[in-house]
């Protein structure tokens, strides 16, 4: 029998998904879009986080152990679920290429000026591959041990407690220019990654632990999104904040320690493993629903025409402000299907259970 | 255990490969220490104005056992310009990643530093701990002097700068910082101002900034009570000269272990410019050096002293805030302060700066002497 996974795995997974290059983004957008104190907007983000989790907790309820292709073939006509099926297994692949691309673009800023980018892009995907072919349950205890080697890094903030000034968080609330439309979809692309639990039940234990697990990690990042948004606010200046492309990286660069300054260099190097859990995990998404359209195709070589593709993809883009586009707007896409896919999931299991009453 | 050994040596493989493209070969950077602008005289016929560049390099001279200092100057109308020109001159590559200090004589500085510090901010070589200076004068002179027993220049003043910050005799004014105040609109930026004195590079005391034009300095002797002003700090050392005019109870005292604590309180009523600042500061210091008639076994002889001092130093304080005033430098950020005390809209409307020079603020010291040392 296949070895279930267990909800710590499964917290550490969708906290790793979610994190990765937006972290770094997260108190500039907050700034931007939500003007002063922007950072409380999070309970917002927050609270419509457990809303998708919660309908994605529906699916696991009616589905009954189910997996969500399984549901959904019951129902609707192939002709239908296939073109959704290429249709998703692209945007989980292109998510996690841009994802990919935009932390190669920002390390060859930082520390490789001359690398062509898509090497480094190559080496990601040749790492990203190996994980990929080894399946869901080796997947989530490499990025148990990536976590370990990630996490250590949110202990820095102690760092910035005597830089920290309530002053400057100012007794404003998002005033300012703000545009919270436009920003809070910019801005939930944060909380993008817990969308994979859904996948996930088949794989896992119990439903009520699965969902509690999927809480919690989503609930990691919450944490952590606070700890730093709270204090860039703190740190720095409204005005500042605005105009900083990546301002926890700016956040990095002031630590100094006796031994050791100017450590941006090597701590950017950390963010490596949200990234690669990202990539990793879109790309498994992805070759679950090709697997469907080609169920007797080698599992091996899906996962490879995946990573083919998505490294021909990565092509595409030349300026790192191209892919930030892309990507934004592949996140719109991918925010529609958080909440698109279990919804549809839910309508399809109630006209199921419809049915099943009435015969 | 064979899985997450190759998983290991793939994950340490993009690490390491890159750096097979990207070379940097120790011995052949020239990694700039200190960088100094000055404003060259406007020269007929020329729309844009001209800019002395300086910068030192540290050179290792195995042959000799010692650490060389490269100087270079070249002028230019702006920062990386200067540096393209630089480069020229030299058989190293130029890199940003290890520039601790960047010096602006005080002509410059009174034209404004923001067109230079857009350089600073953009390239993720430079570090947010970059140091900003002015210099009281040519800043290049101050540069390429010779001080003898101080064979490098760049490494001397920044270490001179960083020893008088712990003791709080002069600021701390980091690109961070600086970058910080300029872009909050309730604070002004500062930056400590240094000159050349003889055979040596003296704390000249704490520039103050009107947005990024140098408006008005602290003197060095009035630096910890702007420190007071400030915010709290712990450490430093506060001697008080009492002069001929002073009664004969105390001619001069010295206290050491400071501990200050600063309070602001603002009061704005709803009429518009009707705001007051109180600006209270409580030190507690350690008795070091006295001279006077009181004996300070004595309480009541301490509490007089303390009021000698308190009084002594509020004076000083109130003459520092309304010079600022008068300067319209808000290097306190008082504004920060009133900005919080009202609603968006009414700080809005509020022009600060306007505002600011006819703001009531009243500052309030009181020193407690912890103890009188060994001595009776």
């Amino acid at each position: 029998m296949m070895e279930k996974l267990h909800p710590f795995h499964v917290s550490i997974m969708i906290y790793m998904n979610q994190s990765g290059v937006i972290a770094l983004i997260l108190p500039r957008l907050f700034a931007s879009n939500y003007g002063y104190n922007g950072w409380l907007s999070l309970a917002f983000f927050f609270a419509v986080s457990i809303l998708n989790i919660y309908l994605i907790s529906l699916v696991y309820h009616y589905g009954q152990g189910r997996s969500i292709f399984e549901i959904l073939e019951a129902s609707l006509p192939k002709f239908f679920l296939f073109p959704l099926y290429v249709l998703l297994a692209a945007l989980w692949t292109l998510i996690g290429c841009f994802a990919a691309k935009q932390f190669v673009f920002i390390f060859q800023m930082l520390d490789f000026p001359t690398t062509h980018p898509m090497l480094l892009k190559l080496l990601l995907d040749i790492l990203a591959f190996s994980l990929v072919i080894k399946g869901i349950y080796s997947i989530s205890k490499a990025t148990t041990v990536f976590f370990w080697l990630f996490v250590w890094m949110h202990l820095l903030v102690i760092y910035f407690f005597g830089e920290f000034q309530w002053v400057r968080l100012t007794s404003f609330v998002f005033q300012g220019e703000t545009d919270f439309v436009q920003g809070g979809f910019d801005i939930y692309s944060a909380f993008l990654g817990l969308e994979i639990a859904l996948l996930l039940l088949p794989y896992a234990e119990k439903n009520k632990k699965l969902t509690r697990a999927v809480y919690i990690g989503n609930l990691m990042s919450v944490l952590a999104y606070l700890v730093v948004s709270v204090i860039s606010f703190g740190v720095y200046s409204l005005e500042q904040l605005k105009r900083q492309q990546y301002p926890v990286l700016d956040l990095l660069s002031y630590i100094k320690l006796p031994f050791i300054e100017r450590m941006e260099n090597l701590l950017f190097a950390f963010i490596l493993f949200p990234v690669l859990v990202s990539v990793v995990l879109y790309t498994w998404a992805s070759v679950l629903a090709l697997k469907r359209i080609a169920p007797k195709a080698d599992t091996n070589w899906l996962a490879f025409a995946a990573l083919a593709f998505s490294f021909g993809a990565a092509w595409v883009p030349d300026v790192i402000s191209e892919v930030e586009m892309l990507l934004k707007y592949f996140s719109y896409a991918e925010e529609g299907i958080a909440f698109g896919l279990p919804l549809l999931l839910i309508i399809v299991l109630l006209f199921q259970r419809k049915g099943h009453t009435h015969a | 255990m064979h899985k997450i050994s190759r998983i290991g040596a793939a994950l340490i493989i993009p690490l390491l490969l890159p750096a097979c493209a990207d070379q940097r070969i120790l011995e052949e950077l020239g990694t700039v220490h200190t960088t100094s602008y000055d404003l060259l005289p406007e020269e007929e016929g020329k729309s844009s104005k001209e800019l002395l560049i300086t910068m030192t390099i540290p050179k290792n001279d195995p042959e000799n056992r010692k650490v060389r200092e490269e100087i270079l100057t070249t002028t230019s109308i702006n920062s990386k310009g200067g540096r393209i020109r630089l480069s020229r001159k030299t058989e190293l590559s130029l890199v940003s990643g290890q520039l601790r200090n960047v010096l602006f004589g005080s002509r410059l500085a009174k034209e404004g530093i923001w067109p230079l510090m857009d350089t600073f901010q953009r390239d993720p070589s430079i570090s947010q701990r970059l140091k900003i200076t002015v210099v009281d004068g040519s800043a290049h002179d101050l540069v390429t002097e010779k001080y003898p027993p101080h064979p490098m220049t760049g490494p001397y003043i920044e270490r001179m700068l960083e020893k008088q910050e712990k003791s709080k005799m002069s600021a701390e004014a980091t690109l961070y910082d600086f970058t910080r105040d300029y872009y909050d609109d309730g604070i002004d930026p500062i930056a400590p101002i240094v000159k050349k004195q003889g055979g040596n590079v003296v704390m000249e005391g704490i520039a103050l900034f009107n947005e990024d034009r140098y408006m008005t300095k602290i003197p060095a002797d009035e630096v910890l009570i702007f420190g007071f002003l400030q915010g709290d700090f712990r450490q430093g050392e506060l001697s008080m000269d009492f002069g001929e005019s002073a009664n004969k109870e105390a001619n001069n005292a010295m206290f050491t272990s400071l501990i200050s604590k600063r309070k602001i309180k603002v009061f704005a009523n709803r009429s518009r410019d009707d705001i007051t600042v109180n600006v209270s500061v409580q030190i507690k210091g350690s008795v070091l050096e006295y001279n006077g008639k009181m004996d300070l076994s004595i309480d009541q002889d301490r509490r007089k002293l303390e009021r000698l001092i308190s009084e002594q130093i509020t004076d000083k304080a109130n003459d520092m805030i309304s010079k600022m005033q008068k300067n319209n430098v808000d290097s306190l950020g008082l504004g920060q302060y009133v900005r919080n005390s009202m609603s968006y809209g009414r700080w809005k409307k509020l022009n600060w700066e306007e505002v600011y020079p006819h703001v009531r603020v009243h500052c309030k010291a009181t020193m407690v002497i912890k103890d009188y040392g060994k001595f009776k």
